[in-house]
């Protein structure tokens, strides 16, 4: 079946576009930095929200599985001479596996079973990545020595900070894109019909766990380049950026943002990593926004389930009749 | 009848004059030619970032530097110029630490760093510093990026410094044979500084072991029992003030204060802690400090305070890293008031001026501050010793300046500027 | 289900004698008592988020918040010369205040989703109670001490606390009360069925009001209790009291979310692992990651031979 290109799908092209082209030139090397990160993190929380959207299930282990994406990367940079590319694939390959291992045997459990296990598993990567930290060039396997700072390779076509920016937009819509393939062709057919029904489901010969762990992995996928993304960004990775609590509040975000659609995980890397820096600018209280942030996810479950971004598409539909 | 109405004309002649009041106030606290007039001309621009979010409030260094300023500039300025200081909150998040870098480096042009107080800022920047060719003038580092880079220098300790001058009072004054060091287990924190005092150990002939912990752990006791499985007869606490206290109040609950001597690196160094302890350690803990104690006679110590009262918000803490803040500012300034003033706008003027610091002295250290070109700075590395009693601290040995292998290369440096 | 038990316990000392094994015996004593007293924390809070999770069906991410604010709470009042039980009873009316907050307030407006999303949004009210606590009172030492923090037995060579004590003969007392209470009075017969199915549960005349906020004060209580408890033997820092539910819901998996005795066995077999594993010197530096690793076999254990389970038809 022929990908139709939607309305949505068509805004978001030429928004992408123009945002790609004008953007770095007028911002700061700051709020170039800042969106960059927030780019990434919007990587990681489309994976996120898909998955909840479609299937309903919760993964809260996203920003711990960006961590693993990000140390490949920071790895085979440093101990080999291979493009940034080829990095990054690896790495994305390395956590969608990682991913699978840890989601297989919760999958044929209830849903809150998955929530329960990637929680640990963000724990424990949390733990992981505190005493082991990241590669930054020294030798043998963890590759970590005190006050070393090795070189990074970022990408042929985008070696400046406004470059790199513009790359990783075009992979944030490379991620959107491989998302809406999913979602109009069989996995996406089959998602629909889990959350339905599984009992239909499986009557109907889908396999359950199948489906639901390729939901799994493409999330991982997702999380593992976003972290691959944010590693070239700054050439270092710190484990605080990897806790438990950054993993649910990015879950948190996705909900809130609207796990539906494109904008919602944009909006939530907006919401994660530009809210905090107004709000320092402003002089707000670090902790203040712990409870915006919160009563957003509360309001978010209780009456507005499609999140902000489904708030914005219900006013325009509601205007102009456009499906999207 | 008459001496009221004197009293009251008095009073109102006060009332009457608070420009000359406030004024005659501010000349008492001067930093720099005493004229009382206010700096005018184009700002200089410096910058500062410090960590301010759970768990820890690093922001006292930043503050006092901000003090420093604003009495720099109400007395005259440099070369007549005012400082436009800016400072930036990196939330213990290295994204923002470095996002905060980019906007005052590359955004607002700063010609140098002052008073920085972070966990995360310089290891996440020190390769930015060096690209961009700034020069960081920190106040409270405690990870090894801050001593062992090119482009930032401290006026506080650390870890490294501060734990081996309380291994040096544990093998010479408590006679201890097999010290046990408690760190965290960050390799550029707990391994660096709990390493380098083994190493310390093994150059006296004597033995050193370490026991690590992780910062989010909720049970210290196993470290603690790691310790007393190790056959040590000396425990050095070199733990945030935090886990600190938990540590010791697991040691108080084996009872076990008197089966070791005790020692501390400077993080327990802080007014809120004698009360935290409770009277169960009491003379019994020995705290190394960085710099000169709080409540120290010297000139440049009430001047830092008196600058604080003047300048600085009430609720801002008067600890070490505030005292270590105020002389990171004290020596920028002397170095910036040193240079010729067409320069001052010109970073790689400033970079170099900064670098070639060689003897700046003042009662908050113990020994003389330099910089150097060099991929080490360290300039603070003689500390004094004090212990919990009543409530507060008294010292036990005053500045004594450090020994070990770790600081061979810092005295060859400092024998080529002179200063030994 | 008894022969997963089975296999449960049996792994985990066969996994506690693999890392001790050659190490003398007083040394071991000494890690397993210790790991014992924080292995009773970790099964204390999980024994308070089953209880909640059985007769709600919420699993309550908040519950260490709510502890945490409790102690906090307790502590300042401490601070300005408070009567000292009477701290306590401020600090345990806080957390049950909160937790009757939620549970009449917002919990009613998700009845009707699945379990998922009402564990996801306590996880929005931990955030918001987390973020106020934190704002309230800012990064600082601090210190929380309770009287039977004065007094001692030896055990193995450990000196253990009366406080701790306490812990482990509450955690004991709440598995044995609380299994008597819902499997034997009305009451609790009542909250069984109210957290399988509610709409059902209030058409056979279930008070659902009355029993909810039975329900929800119980476990606020629980958890002011936990937060007191771990603000006096943890660390009294809310960031850290509130994430220490993490372990707890390692805990809490380790009874399938349901058997308040395994969770007691889970959770004391998970302390004594971290603990045994400071021997190990490879394994010393990850020992923390011994909660999570045990969930995580256990959830795997659990599966295992399992048909798949149907989520809720919508």
């Amino acid at each position: 079946m022929k990908p139709r290109v939607t309305f949505g799908t068509a805004m978001l092209l030429m928004a992408a576009a123009a945002i790609m082209a004008f953007l770095p030139m007028i911002l700061g090397g700051q709020w170039i930095k800042i969106l960059t990160s927030a780019v990434c993190f919007s990587i990681a929380a489309a994976g996120a929200g898909f998955m909840y959207a479609r299937l309903g299930m919760v993964s809260l282990a996203q920003v711990g599985l960006m961590g693993v994406g990000g140390w490949v990367v920071l790895r085979l940079n440093h101990g080999f001479d291979w493009p940034f590319e080829i990095n990054l694939a690896i790495a994305a390959a390395v956590t969608t596996v990682f991913g699978w291992v840890l989601a297989l045997p919760a999958l044929r459990m209830r849903g809150l079973y998955l929530a329960l296990i990637t929680l640990m598993a963000a724990s424990g990567l949390e733990i992981v990545f505190s005493t082991f930290r990241f590669p930054n060039g020294g030798e043998g396997f963890w590759g970590v020595l005190p006050s070393v700072a090795a070189p990074f390779r970022r990408p042929l076509l985008a070696q400046s900070d406004a470059d790199y920016l513009r790359y990783v937009i075009g992979m944030l819509v490379l991620g959107f894109a491989v998302i809406e393939w999913h979602r109009q062709s069989a996995p996406g057919r089959a998602w629909a019909m889990i959350r339905r029904s599984e009992a239909a489901a499986m009557s109907s010969g889908v396999s359950v766990v199948y489906y639901k762990a390729w939901a799994f992995g493409l999330s991982g996928l997702l999380a593992g380049t976003a972290g691959g993304l944010l590693a070239g960004a700054l050439g270092l990775l710190d484990p605080a950026t990897f806790r438990a609590s950054e993993s649910i509040m990015l879950f948190a975000l996705a909900v809130v943002g609207g796990a539906r659609f494109w904008l919602g995980a944009v909006l939530a890397g907006v919401l994660y990593r530009v809210l905090p820096g107004l709000f320092n600018n402003w002089g707000w209280d670090a902790d203040l926004t712990l409870v915006f942030f919160g009563a957003a996810l509360l309001h978010a479950l209780m009456t507005a389930p499609d999140g902000i971004a489904g708030q914005i598409h219900g006013l325009l539909r509601g205007r102009g009749g456009q499906k999207s | 009848m008459r001496r009221q109405i004197q009293s009251g004309i008095a009073a109102l002649a006060f009332l009457a004059l608070p420009g000359m009041a406030m004024a005659a106030g501010e000349a008492k606290v001067s930093c720099g030619t005493a004229n009382g007039k206010a700096a005018t001309g184009k700002p200089i621009k410096v910058g500062g970032i410090h960590g301010n979010a759970a768990p820890g409030d690093f922001s006292s260094s930043t503050d006092a530097a901000a003090a420093y300023f604003a009495c720099v500039n109400a007395s005259g300025g440099i070369h007549g110029r005012p400082v436009q200081y800016m400072v930036e909150n990196d939330q213990w998040n290295p994204e923002l630490a470095g996002q905060a870098a980019s906007k005052l480096v590359q955004d607002e042009k700063v010609i140098a760093l002052v008073g920085n107080g972070s966990f995360v800022e310089m290891s996440v920047n020190a390769p930015f510093y060096a690209k961009q060719n700034v020069m960081a003038m920190a106040s409270a580092c405690a990870v090894s990026e801050c001593f062992e880079s090119s482009n930032i220098v401290s006026t506080n300790q650390g870890p490294l410094a501060s734990s081996i001058g309380a291994a040096m009072y544990a093998v010479e004054t408590q006679k201890a044979k097999h010290v046990s060091c408690i760190g965290l287990a960050i390799p550029s924190v707990g391994n660096w500084s709990c390493g380098a005092v083994e190493k310390y150990m093994a150059s006296k002939g004597l033995k050193g072991s370490s026991v690590l912990l992780n910062p989010g752990a909720p049970d210290v006791n196993a470290g603690l029992l790691e310790a007393v499985a190790s056959g040590a007869d000396a425990i050095l606490v070199n733990l945030p003030a935090g886990l600190a206290i938990a540590f010791l109040r697991a040691a108080q609950e084996q009872d076990l204060r008197d089966k070791y001597q005790w020692t501390s690196s400077t993080p327990l160094y802080d007014e809120s802690v004698p009360k935290a302890l409770g009277k169960y350690w009491d003379g019994k803990m020995f705290i190394n400090a960085e710099l000169t104690p709080l409540d120290g006679k010297g000139a440049d110590n009430q001047h830092w305070r008196s600058v604080m009262n003047a300048y600085a918000k009430a609720k801002s803490p008067r600890d070490t890293f505030s005292q270590s803040g105020y002389l990171s500012a004290k020596y920028f300034t002397q170095t910036l008031r040193a240079m010729d003033p067409a320069k001052l706008d010109d970073r790689a003027a400033v970079t170099a001026a900064i670098k070639k610091i060689a003897g700046y002295r003042s009662d908050l250290t113990c020994g003389p501050y330099y910089v150097g070109d060099s991929k080490q700075h360290m300039p603070n590395h003689a500390g004094t010793m004090v212990v919990v009693k009543d409530g507060a601290f008294k010292v036990v040995r005053s500045c004594y300046e450090y020994e070990g292998p770790y600081f061979q290369p810092l005295m060859v440096t400092e024998k080529s500027l002179k200063l030994r | 289900m008894k022969s997963k038990q089975a296999t449960f316990i049996l792994a985990m000392g066969l996994a506690c004698t693999l890392v001790a094994w050659g190490k003398p015996l007083a040394v071991i004593g000494l890690f397993v008592v210790s790991g014992m007293a924080v292995g009773s924390l970790y099964a204390l809070g999980g024994v308070g988020l089953v209880v909640l999770y059985r007769t709600t069906g919420v699993l309550n991410f908040a519950s260490g918040a709510m502890g945490a604010a409790g102690v906090m709470l307790a502590w300042q009042l401490g601070q300005w010369g408070w009567y000292e039980p009477m701290t306590w009873v401020a600090g345990l009316a806080l957390a049950t205040g909160l937790s009757l907050f939620y549970g009449r307030l917002i919990a009613p407006h998700l009845a009707a989703r699945d379990t998922v999303v009402k564990a996801v949004a306590t996880l929005g009210f931990a955030l918001i109670v987390l973020g106020a606590t934190s704002f309230v009172w800012d990064d600082d030492v601090r210190s929380f001490t309770l009287p039977s923090d004065q007094m001692a037995i030896r055990l193995l060579g450990l000196r253990v606390t009366v406080t701790r004590l306490i812990v482990f003969l509450t955690t004991v007392a709440l598995v044995i009360g609380i299994w008597v209470y819902l499997e034997h009075t009305r009451m609790g017969l009542q909250m069984r069925a109210l957290a399988n199915d509610r709409h059902i549960s209030s058409l056979i005349g279930v008070r659902i009001l009355k029993v909810e906020t039975i329900a929800w004060g119980m476990a606020g209580f629980i958890a002011g209790f936990t937060g007191l408890m771990f603000g006096d033997l943890v660390r009294l820092e809310p960031n850290i009291i509130t994430f220490v539910v993490i372990p707890s819901i390692a805990a809490a998996i380790c009874g399938r979310l349901d058997s308040l005795g395994m969770v007691l066995i889970g959770g004391l077999f998970i302390g004594v692992l971290e603990s045994l594993l400071t021997l190990s010197p490879w394994l010393k530096s990850v020992r923390t990651v011994a909660p999570f690793v045990v969930a995580i076999a256990m959830l795997v254990l659990l599966q295992s031979g399992n048909r798949l389970l149907f989520g809720r038809d919508e």
